[in-house]
């Protein structure tokens, strides 16, 4: 089945739902990511992506009860709820300008009572303290929200705050689109539908907007699939999408926490089917904060071309479980590409070159393995 | 195992590499070591589970108490953030060791993650303490409710996961009583 794919694969021929559906079950997993290695190589080389964004959640106040979340509070005032102020967010920015972060991504929970005014607030103040700031802010999710609660259009929100200084949109919210699965685990906020209507606004006004799907959960391959190819339509309509993440579900402290979290051979498959399926797609994200670091380097030979950035702070996925750090430097991410044996190429949000790293190979004969025990057990040691 | 890692195994200049350890000629296997140096990760590691499954089978050995130093498992933090490396060192043991021999893989040092990856790529063991998603050690008779099932002791819960997460992997998990020695390899070790 593999060498019917691989040759579809290698000839350029798009992958159908059967052919993505038999890579999600297919028993060796390393042959799967073989053969998104292949794509991602003949896209991107050896080229790795990272940018410097910082992480900002403005508010946690969130009216929608979706099961997978440990992030958001229903109301103001309820143990944990926190909404800055605009100064606390523009201090956030300020008080990293002596190594400025080129990206701002903020997501936020769904708040019943804060005015429009004060997201579009939000972004002029970060334009004012550094202007050339990449303002990523606002799901789809968001987007839908505003226009339903403020009684606006999509494009009437996005034109708003596209005049308030928002320049992209992160792909969050997406979760899985089919609404078999929707229904049961967000029943409260945008639909799939909602989500793909609100990029497609997005791209019409000339926008780049990232899409992520939350997998590993109740969801089936067959949901997972039929995920990819709504992106994957959508994509050869409006050619708007920059990056796709698979998102893992991490069950920590939210309404579904007696499922497992998926497994790290389900995280590389998954970006490997990712990256097969998505043909139209330029980068697939391995996002270190849900992969934790290492897996995430793994990943980069299973189709994933970017890592995402600094980050600085993230709260979503720590609320979640995460054990991965943080924040990573501007160095730990030169070096984490670098020992993966790529190349790191510090981009901006719209993946344009800032800065393009010298290859160097970290040599092999720094590690050794040995024998410890009368020849019956092999040590793995540096 | 698929075609596209035979050709992969061959492309990189382990078909030899693989003959020799198949028909047990340690001193070929020494020889043509060499080879692994310069080959694709998952080329690397799809040859070493290739050996794996035809001398181990599916079968992962845990030991739910850290067996001592000597038996070989990376001490914690070691290689702590080198997540490709320590999978290159799994597939190198499985490759350049002893028939069937037991690689162990410490999730304590590693992340269970990791681990799981590493048994995609030549590892036959696990060992690591029993713990909750952040790592924290729980008490031995701590229990937790279970819907459907009742109060169910931490360890107990804790030994279904990791069954169910190998399951998950296409695996089957074997757990050694604390007094049983792990089983060693014949032959001649082949230092990497």
């Amino acid at each position: 089945m593999l060498s019917a794919i691989e040759q579809k694969v290698r000839s350029g021929e798009r992958l159908g739902f059967d052919d993505a559906i038999a890579l999600f079950r297919y028993p060796d997993v390393l042959g799967v990511g073989q053969l998104a290695n292949v794509v991602r190589e003949r896209m991107h080389g050896d080229r790795t992506y990272f940018n410097r964004n910082l992480r900002i959640e403005a508010t946690n106040v969130c009216e929608a009860s979706c099961l997978f979340c440990s992030f958001a509070k229903l109301e103001e005032g309820a143990p944990g709820a926190r909404t800055l102020t605009h100064e606390q967010a523009w201090e956030e920015l300020r008080s990293r300008m002596d190594d400025p972060p080129a990206e701002i991504h903020m997501v936020n929970g769904l708040h019943p009572t804060l005015p429009f005014s004060y997201y579009e607030e939000l972004l002029r103040g970060w334009k004012r303290i550094k202007p050339d700031i990449v303002l990523k802010c606002f799901t789809a999710v968001e987007i839908h929200f505003f226009a339903r609660h403020f009684d606006m259009t999509y494009r009437e929100v996005l034109e708003r705050l596209r005049a308030a200084g928002l320049d992209s949109m992160p792909g969050g919210g997406a979760e899985i689109f089919h609404e078999d699965v929707r229904k049961r685990i967000s029943h409260d906020k945008a639909t799939g539908d909602d989500y793909l209507e609100v990029h497609r606004t997005a791209h019409s006004l000339g926008m780049h907007t990232n899409a992520t799907m939350l997998y590993g959960h109740i969801e089936t391959f067959e949901h997972r699939v039929d995920h990819l190819l709504r992106l994957r339509a959508l994509q050869d309509e409006t050619r708007g999408f920059e990056a796709f993440i698979p998102l893992a579900f991490h069950p920590d402290g939210n309404g579904m926490k007696n499922l497992p979290a998926p497994t790290a051979m389900d995280d590389l498959r998954t970006i490997a089917v990712s990256r097969l399926v998505l043909d139209n797609v330029p980068h697939i994200k391995a996002y270190w904060v849900s992969l934790t670091p290492k897996i995430a380097q793994i990943a980069l030979r299973f189709g994933a071309d970017d890592i995402d950035g600094t980050i600085v702070h993230e709260t979503i996925y720590r609320a979640a479980g995460s054990r991965s750090p943080d924040g990573l430097s501007y160095g730990e991410l030169v070096r984490l590409i670098r020992e993966a044996g790529r190349v790191p190429v510090e981009r901006d949000t719209f993946y344009n070159v800032v800065r393009e790293h010298a290859r160097e190979l970290v040599p092999e004969s720094a590690l050794k393995v040995r024998d410890r025990n009368g020849q019956k057990h092999l040590a793995v040691v540096e | 195992m698929s075609a596209i890692v035979d050709k992969a195994i061959l492309a990189a200049g382990l078909g030899d590499l693989a003959h020799a350890r198949r028909a047990r000629d340690w001193d070929a296997v020494k020889r043509l070591g060499g080879a692994l140096d310069h080959a694709p990760l998952l080329t690397l590691g799809a040859l070493a589970d290739r050996v794996r499954a035809e001398e181990i089978g599916d079968a992962v050995i845990i030991h739910v108490k850290r067996p001592d130093e000597a038996l070989g498992v990376p001490d914690a933090g070691a290689l702590a953030s080198r997540g490709i490396d320590i999978l290159k060192l799994v597939a190198r043991a499985r490759i350049l060791g002893v028939h069937a021999a037991p690689v162990c893989v410490d999730w304590g040092a590693t992340g269970l993650e990791l681990a799981q990856v590493a048994l995609g790529f030549g590892a036959s063991e696990l060992t690591g303490p029993l713990s909750n998603r952040r790592g924290l050690p729980i008490a031995e008779d701590a229990q937790v409710k279970v819907k459907g099932v009742g109060m169910v002791a931490v360890q107990s819960l804790k030994r279904r996961e990791l069954e169910t997460l190998l399951e998950r992997a296409g695996r089957r998990a074997v757990f050694a009583r604390e007094d049983q020695a792990a089983p060693g390899g014949e032959g001649e070790f082949q230092h990497a």
